[in-house]
């Protein structure tokens, strides 16, 4: 092969002209503000009714922020290394029996609860993952479910042995002297934590075994063909992600203050599947945007059903009568149509988007 | 010439289903093309998985005989430590990752290289395939069979193989384009010296880049020798070039 020295290759414009600078300042500015916004109930000093705030309150952000961890770290273990699993409940109680014993029962502060939170993580994601070297595809799956039932088992006895029924109690999270014990402490807590697993994760992606793993999901032999360890790549995959779902399950016992073995049921870690299909499989933003989607257009739903009940008769019946089951059906309706339209997910829609932009431009 | 990759009275089975080659010896030395022919079943593709390490993938054990890579026998080591060792491999069908640009599956070929030398690489496999060069930020998934094939070997080429394995490189692909990738093969085997085991249905392009071909049918080898005196031969012309009528036995009588 001669190597003779190539002209600068074009690249595809990376998009950091001052339009795109700023957008990024406006997002951030917003993030900034939208605590305020959804504390004070007010914009800029115009008071907003409910219904203006799509019915949402900052706890529900929070949550979010927290379920986001949840679908990031199961996007890159199924979006983008193909291993689906249903195990991210286990992983999550994981996360909140690590914080029980060493934040509870052992009084260690909250910074050292969340390692440890994410060590016992690793380690389960780990064994759980050994299945992976021998089984594939559904017969994987079955393997994280299995993991599911044994760890929601000891988490059970956990509970009982040393707490009661009334479910395991959490101290109050502290960083030094600072409380986490405000709805706005959290938000600005946890914000930089979201941002900083996305961040770290895309830029797990972009490095070789990033690309190996990737290369793994879209064939495995073909990935072997070219000197990947397949099942190192697993495995590490695996751990990263327990890691992470596992600290999002301490990070969601501190915030509830008080959690029992029922919060991490099989449709917990189904949910999570939900998040990245609907947000698109294999894209980190995508999994941040289902996660959104999941925990807050139930309540945007019901903040609108709730606002229609008061103006008619019939429709005020069904509006107060089933509301429950309405925004289920709802929510439900609208999941089926994003499949439907967008088989690839909220992300998949983007991408298109910008293809046909692109080739209109005859790119 | 120092023959890179040697394989003696190699036979491999298949759990129940009897031998599916049986004391095969191959050579095939530094810098040139070796052809594998033969009818389908005849046992080719079973022969590279042998020697990429794949065949307990596929239930696969070997019986007896030996193989060895640079000098070193490598029956038993695992399949990705071969690759790191130097031994590029295009599998059967191609394989490109589709959901990769064509630059990434480069990447993706290139995570043996040390990082310095990454960039090098690229260029390389980018003057061998201009194609891919104007196709880089595409998916894999977007290219023709032939773009992907050139892919697929850049992918394996791009970590500096000392031997290069292509199982089917003209399968679904048209003659033109086979002949010239033909043609770049035949240009990194005279410029770097990498051996190259090709598995062809298509003899007759076959036999005109190779240096030596070997026919194998139902599990052993039944002709070999120089591409020349090969595709010479009557029994071949018989059953594989097809010049005069089509005689599956032919190929036997030649041993």
């Amino acid at each position: 092969m001669n190597t003779q020295t190539l002209p600068a290759a074009p690249r595809a414009p990376s998009g950091t002209g001052l339009k795109q600078w700023v957008w990024r300042v406006v997002f951030v500015a917003a993030l900034f503000y939208l605590p305020v916004v959804l504390t004070e109930r007010a914009i800029f000093g115009i008071h907003l009714s409910n219904v203006q705030l799509l019915n949402l309150g900052l706890t529900q952000i929070n949550l979010m922020l927290i379920a986001m961890l949840g679908a990031l770290s199961l996007n890159y273990l199924t979006g983008c290394a193909g291993l689906i699993s249903i195990g991210h409940a286990a992983l999550y109680a994981m996360g909140a029996m690590t914080s029980a014993a060493a934040g509870t029962l052992w009084g260690w502060p909250f910074p050292l609860v969340l390692v440890a939170a994410g060590i016992t993580g690793a380690l389960t994601g780990l064994l759980a993952g050994l299945p992976s070297l021998r089984v594939r595809g559904l017969y994987f799956v079955l393997s994280t479910m299995a993991l599911h039932y044994i760890v929601i088992f000891a988490f059970l006895q956990f509970q009982f042995k040393l707490f009661d029924f009334a479910g395991i109690p959490y101290k109050a999270a502290m960083l030094g002297s600072f409380e986490l014990n405000t709805p706005i402490r959290w938000y600005f807590f946890l914000l930089p934590v979201v941002a900083l697993v996305y961040w770290g994760l895309r830029n797990t992606l972009n490095t070789r075994e990033g690309r190996l793993l990737m290369a793994m999901r879209d064939h495995e032999l073909a990935a072997t063909a070219v000197g990947a360890d397949v099942r190192i790549l697993r495995l590490k995959a695996f751990m990263l992600s327990s890691a992470i779902a596992s600290m999002a399950g301490a990070l969601y016992a501190y915030y509830l203050t008080n959690v029992t073995s029922e919060a991490f049921g099989i449709s917990f870690a189904i949910q999570f599947i939900a998040m990245i299909i609907i947000g698109g499989m294999g894209s980190l933003w995508g999994s941040l945007v289902g996660a959104a989607l999941w925990l807050l257009l139930p309540s945007i739903i019901n903040g609108f059903a709730s606002q229609a009940g008061e103006t008619t008769g019939l429709v005020h019946l069904i509006l107060v009568e089933d509301k429950a089951q309405l925004v289920q059906l709802i929510f439900g309706g609208l999941v089926i149509l994003l499949l439907i339209f967008a088989p690839g997910g909220i992300a998949g829609m983007g991408k298109q988007w910008r293809d046909r932009i692109a080739s209109k431009r005859g790119q | 010439m120092a023959n890179m990759l040697e394989i003696k009275d190699l036979s491999v089975g298949y759990a129940r289903k009897g031998l599916a080659l049986e004391n095969v010896s191959l050579s095939v030395p530094q810098g040139s093309i070796v052809a594998l022919l033969g009818a389908n079943g005849a046992g080719k593709t079973t022969l590279i998985r042998s020697v990429t390490a794949l065949l307990d993938l596929h239930h696969g054990h070997v019986t007896g005989g030996s193989v060895s890579f640079a000098g070193e026998s490598i029956l038993g080591q695992p399949a990705h430590r071969l690759v790191r060792k130097g031994m590029g491999q295009v599998p059967e069908g191609r394989l490109v990752f589709k959901q990769l640009t064509v630059e990434d599956n480069l990447l993706v070929g290139a995570a043996i290289l040390p990082r310095a030398k990454v960039r090098e690489g690229l260029d390389s496999v980018y003057a061998l395939f201009p194609r891919l060069l104007e196709r880089r930020q595409s998916s894999a998934g977007w290219l023709s069979g032939g773009e992907q094939q050139m892919l697929a070997l850049g992918r394996a080429l791009i970590g500096r193989p000392k031997l290069l394995l292509v199982d089917e490189l003209s399968l679904g692909l048209a003659p033109l384009i086979v002949k010239d990738i033909y043609k770049q093969l035949r240009v990194v085997g005279e410029t770097l010296g990498t051996a190259m085991l090709v598995v062809e249905q298509n003899a007759r392009l076959a036999l005109e880049f190779a240096a030596t071909a070997y026919i194998l049918n139902g599990g052993r080898v039944v002709l070999s020798g120089p591409a020349a005196e090969v595709a010479a031969n009557d029994a071949m012309k018989e059953s594989y070039l097809g010049t005069t009528k089509p005689a599956t036995a032919g190929a036997k009588e030649a041993v």
